[in-house]
């Protein structure tokens, strides 16, 4: 396990390597020590009940959470900290900054700047962050919010779109970044029942396109057609991980089959849907 | 009834919140079944708006056809050169003084969201200092800000070596001291007004932010203050209304404003209450004004921030 600590060996090893990732909240400790791998090109759906530390999990991923103990390492690079003769030194910002423009963060409740149009979100942080030309960003963008079906809607404002709409645009915004892989916290959790297809289709697209993805979600069906691996999280720690088949068709342990039966229960998506060829490029709706 | 019973809805298009029903018509079919009740009778208010006009035409009587108040005396005051001089250093003063303490205000509001301890303690003290003396004592001692300091020097501190100096009266006039007081505690009022400001930007705007890659400073100032700003205007009116009306405090050390004016004027014409009437009508002349610009900003901004809000928490 070692070489993939290795920076010069990034594009080698596992995407994500946490080890032994403890957090808390002042007194409350919130994930107890979470053991994950994902490897390159691979979709790890993690499930689980609220409060069961899935999204602070995700949070600490991308250092917008700082963790207590344990290491994480993006490609290779370890988060948040550089370790030289057996200390731990705090990263500056701009290094810090520039570790997360390269993982993708999709969040529940959307998060577009609502100040800016649809295509200006997605251009702001290239434009910004990486110094890409006005004109090459714009081009860039009004391709990427083509491929997620709302090209239409480039110079809207995220208040004159609907929810599926803006995740979409959320998406878009977070591929403008070119990332090696892409977070996504319960994306589909606030939308309306019938706005979720169209977004969980966009993310389909993207699993078959090889992005390495990490989600967080309830829709079960999506885990099944997709998800290459299913990890279940319950009260900081991971109960159960494996396949799709394995954890949700069959799962070993009695907490995991407790929450799945109260999930399925109320779910749509429990059986895999069958989209369509027009969704993923977005001429339905 | 016209109205077809469906089977299937047309799909909404996108961005649309669920359109009219085709087929349906407008208003209900049977005329007898409109609505046309006799409204309930409210005798208590009937009565309470007899009594309150009646005192308001009776107090109206009783101060114009009142024997010690001169109208002529009003008249003549009304326009004079004097007062309209006075009006303007009102004015001036505010809007000077507004400026100031808005930059002010909004520096010390980023002081207090870094994360550098030492800006965030200044700014706290800062703003317990000015909001916690009262306007007046802060006025009277710019006005005799002389008295302790007798020169303005400009050396290397610590030592005796002067490369400058003057006296501090001629620098520090009253008009000087006055925007002094009055911009420096308005920059603590609207301290107030930019935090709350920022704090009211959801906090998932800043994480989007910085998971794309900008550091807090550079999402702090594309992101977060863009939007506060919607947020900080309408307040921001506010206190421009309640400066034009707290400038009158800089009459305790003779600054020149409208107020100043009028008693200097009555201290040698004796005639204090026509002359304070004089002042109070342009005083409520400009904040009528001043509030109906107020009425129209806050239109704007608060339907942009409740459209915002519903729009994006509806799926």
């Amino acid at each position: 396990m070692g070489e993939s600590r290795d920076a010069a060996v990034a594009g080698a090893g596992p995407m994500i390597e946490a080890t032994q990732v403890w957090k808390s909240f002042g007194r409350i400790e919130v994930i107890k020590g979470i053991d994950l791998t994902v490897q390159r090109g691979e979709v790890v759906c993690i499930i689980g009940p609220s409060g069961s530390g899935k999204s602070t999990f995700m949070r600490c991923i991308n250092h917008l959470e700082r963790i207590d103990a344990g290491r994480i390492y993006i490609d290779g690079e370890l988060v948040g900290y550089r370790e030289h003769d057996g200390r731990l030194y705090e990263l500056k910002e701009r290094t810090i900054a520039r570790m997360r423009s390269e993982v993708g963060m999709v969040f529940q409740h959307f998060n577009l700047f609502g100040h800016l149009t649809a295509l200006q979100n997605v251009t702001e942080a290239p434009i910004q962050v990486r110094g890409i030309s006005r004109e090459k960003a714009r081009d860039e963008g009004l391709a990427l919010l083509r491929r997620v079906g709302i090209a239409k809607w480039a110079n809207s404002y995220p208040s004159q779109l609907s929810g599926g709409q803006q995740q979409r645009v959320a998406i878009a915004r977070a591929l403008a970044m070119s990332p090696k892989l892409i977070l996504f916290d319960e994306p589909t959790s606030a939308l309306d029942p019938e706005l979720v297809d169209e977004v969980l289709a966009v993310m389909k697209e993207l699993a078959k396109g090889g992005m390495t993805m990490v989600v967080v979600t309830h829709e079960m069906g999506f885990a099944k057609e997709v998800g290459d691996r299913v990890v279940f999280m319950d009260q900081g720690r991971i109960v159960e991980e494996g396949t799709p088949e394995q954890v949700l068709d069959n799962p070993q342990k009695d907490r995991t089959r407790a929450f799945l039966g109260k999930v399925l229960h109320h779910s749509r998506h429990d059986v895999a849907v069958d989209i369509g060829p027009g969704a993923a490029n977005g001429t339905a709706t | 009834m016209d109205l077809k019973l469906r089977k299937e809805w047309p799909q909404p298009r996108a961005g649309q919140q669920g359109g009219e029903v085709p087929g349906a018509q407008a208003g209900p079919p049977d005329a007898h079944l409109q609505i046309n009740a006799r409204p309930v009778r409210h005798y208590g208010q009937w009565i309470a708006a007899v009594v309150i006009t009646a005192l308001i035409v009776m107090l109206a009587i009783a101060v114009y056809q009142n024997p010690y108040i001169d109208h002529g005396v009003i008249g003549q005051f009304l326009f004079a050169h004097l007062i309209l001089a006075g009006l303007r250093v009102t004015i001036e003063l505010t809007i000077i003084s507004m400026a100031i303490g808005i930059v002010i205000g909004v520096v010390l509001g980023l002081f207090r969201q870094t994360s550098n301890v030492v800006l965030q303690k200044f700014a706290v003290l800062y703003i317990w200092a000015f909001r916690g003396t009262p306007l007046i004592v802060q006025i009277l001692l710019w006005g005799n800000f002389g008295l302790l300091f007798r020169n303005l020097d400009l050396g290397i501190p610590f030592t005796h070596l002067i490369a400058f100096s003057v006296k501090t009266n001629s620098v520090v006039t009253v008009f000087v001291a006055s925007i002094l007081a009055l911009a420096l505690n308005e920059g603590a009022y609207m301290a107030e007004v930019v935090r709350g400001g920022i704090l009211a930007v959801d906090r998932g705007q800043m994480d989007a932010a910085m998971s794309l890659g900008m550091t807090h400073g550079r999402a702090m100032r594309r992101i977060v203050i863009p939007q506060a700003i919607r947020v900080i205007i309408p307040p921001t009116g506010n206190e421009l209304i309640n400066l034009l009306k707290a400038s009158a405090l800089v009459s305790v050390i003779a600054g020149g404003d409208l107020l100043t004016v009028a008693e200097e004027i009555y201290s040698q014409n004796y005639r204090t209450l026509e002359l304070l009437i004089v002042a109070s009508l342009w005083y409520i002349a400009v904040v009528t004004v001043a509030n109906i610009g107020q009425h129209y900003l806050e239109k704007r901004y608060r339907r942009s921030e409740a459209d915002y809000l519903q729009k994006t928490h509806r799926a």
